[in-house]
């Protein structure tokens, strides 16, 4: 690729006390492209996305974004930046409607404040149409629009997993961040998250995705970096990774990780 | 809707019963005051027991001014808000970061350090005495005099339905999506974009703004003020009216203080078992009904739809 | 020697307010309750042993004894109708609720006992014992006496005892507690038990130094805070620290700066401890 890359981490490090958890990586991803990050459990994958993803903050290395430095940048301030990210473990707004749920993710890109809406400005009122647009689009984006009116907590896991795609996705970020995205699914929800990966790949997002399901994985990743005690082993596309004899003597003899 | 229930509101002015006026402005007022708790306890989700210190505050500021100093009447229940919310920035500023039952114990801490200090520089608030001959608003050439409840219920009662539209609009605006976000998931609300510390700083100095204000009109219309209400009892009863009332609503608030005002009011032959009987009811709003007595409406409302 | 008078005084009162923190720190280490309604069961412990002296005729240690008793009861009612259901909400309802328990408790004495201070008298109220120019009433004798030898016996019956261990257990890890076949809700009675025990010793013991009124238990509640979040939620160690530290504080703070800010001084130190070490000056966390 010859465009500059959306995300850079270079020499991105971590360390817990004594602990090295993730040493020396380097990695990138670009605009319109996935790119999937695998390794065995504990290698270090979930602290280096936090670390990509700001609620972590790098003990060296240094991360860019579009070209400037954000290391230490804190989440909010990533996502102000165009970063969106969803959670391992389900992470929705329990008490409020799958609606508000979403809305709220439309945060940043409201700028009317509290006395425009106090004497309901045009501005205002046409930026809230705005937001509402926003928000339909993206629950229709993962059929969730018929459910918009229940508590989130109501949803079946399943659902709600979605409804946390949806909130990413009313960020409108340029880079997304997905967590075990299909841990959970079953077959056929697995494939229609791969047709919604790749519908953001053809709109020029840029997404980052760790992941056990190596379906999913060899499905839509056009690149996959592979971390094992907190180093970069490999990197390349599906097809090279998964013949690397590393990546092989790695995975040798272990729980395979499910297809 | 809302015309029925203004018509209803305005109605005990025609029928002229000064006792009803005076109960339904003490109404009006603590519902300003419970709607303004409902920003912290409900809104943000944080248990704040120092609120009736920013009460206090708002009010004595607002008397002294105009007593001690002499400042026009028209500047000093702003100023009240003023000195209130910079209290609130302070206090908020140190306690927000602390998460967990410690906030309440720290924001009873402070709500107590001020008591304490109201109680005791005796020289600028006269101690346990209070202020008294506070004076109210008027506009003498009109012949409205404030500190009548026949005069101060519609003042009051305009107050109210400006601020509970202030709280509507709040809560479908950028801030107030924003506040409910941090209440319900922290870290996923940093995540799309919210500066979680600065929200609820945000939402705390707005609230201690309202208290502030409120407790200056407060002040200017019973023209007395002693440091009781800025008491645990005081304390106590605005969290009633609030978790009774249904927190984090529009209405729980202006209902639980509704309650509030009335019962109390109408058991005031029992003596100290009135406020038992208000224990009671905290208790099992918070045990059975945790949206409130509001929400009972609203049960009703869906299940007829 | 105001400075020796003084120090005496604090660390009187300091021993009174650890017999409060104590059972609050109990509670809270092993079932997880932060428990407004803790000083209300002091309140009860100084009433019943007023009561108890002046309605049955007890002298004062068998009607502090038997008001230690019946508040334990209580606490055990407490804890069966009302604590124990509650256990699974999220922290806010219990909060909540047991401020509404204080509320309850306070007013329904002040609806029965009524709201004028009542006296506690007792035969060391009076009698003191000096020291060059140093007096010190039995009382407080009795009250640093008695509390010291209940913090041992704490101590050393979470130490050693079957049961105290099983308390650690629980409060370490209630899931495994429960596990390894603890049965938790026994051991959550026993502490709730124990701690309303400690509490109406407090009241029984402090209430003669001082007058008796039904809001009293705020009071007591409010100080029991302040040494617990200072020593750390969970730590007995750091309530005995913490609750001397704080009686002398006051007691000092108190004859040289003004009698009046006493109390704004365990509020002041509060808001320092919370703000610079929130988990608490003694703890790293280990309950003892």
């Amino acid at each position: 690729m010859t465009t500059s890359p959306l995300l850079e981490a270079k020499a991105l490090s971590k360390h817990f006390g004594g602990l090295q958890a993730v040493q020396g990586v380097d990695m990138t991803v670009a605009a319109g492209e996935v790119v999937g990050l695998i390794g065995p459990n504990g290698a270090g994958k979930t602290t280096l996305f936090n670390m990509l993803a700001g609620s972590m903050a790098p003990s060296a290395g240094q991360l860019f974004l579009e070209g400037e430095d954000c290391t230490g940048a804190n989440a909010h301030q990533m996502a102000q930046r165009g970063l969106a990210r969803t959670f391992q473990i389900t992470s929705v707004f329990a008490g409020l409607s799958v609606w508000d749920n979403v809305f709220a993710a439309t945060y940043r890109h409201q700028h009317a404040n509290w006395l425009w809406a106090f004497f309901q400005s045009r501005s205002y009122q046409a930026e809230q149409a705005q937001m509402q647009q926003r928000t339909e689009d993206a629950l229709r984006s993962v059929n969730l629009l018929h459910r918009r009116h229940d508590s989130a907590q109501t949803l079946p896991y399943g659902e709600q997993r979605k409804l946390e795609i949806a909130i990413a996705l009313a960020c409108a970020p340029r880079l997304l961040l997905l967590d075990e995205p299909a841990a959970g699914m079953n077959p056929e929800e697995g494939v229609k998250l791969v047709q919604l990966i790749r519908g953001l790949r053809e709109q020029g997002m840029a997404v980052l995705l760790v992941e056990h399901h190596m379906r999913v994985v060899m499905g839509v990743c056009d690149r996959v970096v592979v971390i094992n005690s907190g180093e970069k082993i490999a990197q390349g596309t599906p097809q090279e990774v998964v013949q690397h004899p590393e990546v092989v003597r790695v995975y040798l003899g272990r729980e395979a990780v499910h297809a | 809707m809302h015309a029925v229930a203004t018509g209803l509101l305005l109605l005990p002015l025609a029928m002229g019963n000064d006792y009803v006026l005076h109960m339904l402005t003490l109404w009006a007022l603590y519902s300003l005051l419970a709607l303004s708790l409902n920003i912290v306890v409900g809104f943000l989700g944080e248990l704040s027991f120092g609120h009736a210190a920013f009460f206090g505050v708002g009010a004595y500021t607002s008397a002294l001014l105009v007593m001690t100093w002499h400042w026009p009447l028209w500047l000093a229940p702003l100023s009240g808000a003023g000195l209130a919310a910079l209290l609130g920035w302070l206090i908020g500023y140190v306690s927000l970061r602390i998460v967990g039952p410690q906030f309440a114990i720290l924001t009873l801490g402070f709500g107590a350090i001020v008591l304490t200090i109201t109680n005791y520089w005796v020289d600028v608030t006269r101690g346990p005495m209070g202020l008294s001959q506070i004076p109210a608003f008027a506009l003498p050439s009109w012949g409205w005099d404030f500190s009548q409840a026949r005069h101060m219920y519609p003042l009051a009662l305009l107050l109210l339905g400006v601020v509970l539209y202030g709280c509507h609009v709040l809560q479908h605006s950028r801030q107030g999506r924003a506040f409910v976000a941090v209440r319900e998931n922290p870290e996923l609300a940093a995540s799309v974009g919210i500066n979680v510390f600065r929200t609820k700083l945000l939402g705390f100095v707005v609230a201690t703004a309202l208290a502030g204000f409120t407790g200056a009109l407060y002040a200017h219309y019973l023209r007395v003020i002693t440091p009781d209400v800025m008491s645990l009892t005081y304390m106590s009863a605005m969290l009633i009216m609030v978790v009774i009332g249904g927190k984090g609503s529009l209405y729980g608030p202006v209902l639980g203080a509704l309650l509030y005002t009335f019962l109390l009011e109408a058991l005031r032959s029992t003596g100290a078992w009135r406020m038992v009987v208000f224990a009671a009811l905290l208790i099992t709003c918070v045990v059975f009904l945790p949206s409130g007595l509001v929400s009972l409406w609203r049960r009703r409302k869906e299940a007829t739809t | 020697m105001l400075f020796l008078q003084q120090l005496l005084n604090g660390l009187a009162n300091g021993m009174g307010y650890v017999l409060i923190a104590v059972g609050l720190t109990l509670v809270f280490g092993v079932l997880r309750i932060v428990n407004f309604a803790h000083g209300e069961f002091y309140m009860l412990g100084a009433y019943a042993t007023y009561f108890a002296m002046s309605m049955a005729g007890l002298s004062y240690i068998p009607a502090l004894l038997l008001a230690t008793l019946l508040v334990a009861g209580l606490g055990l009612l407490a804890n069966h109708f009302f604590f124990a259901p509650l256990q699974k909400e999220h922290e806010f309802t219990m909060l909540l609720s047991s401020l509404g328990l204080a509320l309850l408790l306070a007013h329904s004495a002040e609806a029965i006992f009524g709201a004028d201070p009542k006296y506690l008298d007792t035969p060391y109220a009076d009698a003191t014992l000096d020291w060059g120019n140093i007096t010190v009433t039995e009382q407080r004798l009795l009250i640093v006496g008695v509390a010291s030898l209940l913090i041992l016996f704490v101590y050393a019956f979470i130490r050693y005892t079957r049961m105290g261990q099983m308390m650690q257990a629980t409060a370490q890890h209630p899931e495994g507690a429960a596990l390894t076949g603890i049965n938790t809700r026994f051991v959550h009675s026993y502490t709730f038990a124990l701690a309303c025990a400690l509490a109406a010793l407090s009241g029984a013991l402090v209430g003669p130094t001082t007058m008796l009124f039904p809001t009293v238990g705020d009071w007591a509640v409010l100080k029991g805070f302040i040494v617990v979040v200072m020593g750390g939620l969970g730590s007995i160690t750091g309530a005995l620290l913490g609750g001397l530290i704080l009686g002398v504080a006051e007691a000092l703070g108190g004859s040289y700066i003004s009698m009046g800010f006493k109390d704004a001084i365990g509020y002041a130190i509060i808001i320092a401890v919370l703000l610079w070490r929130p988990q608490g000056l003694f703890t790293p966390g280990a309950r003892r």
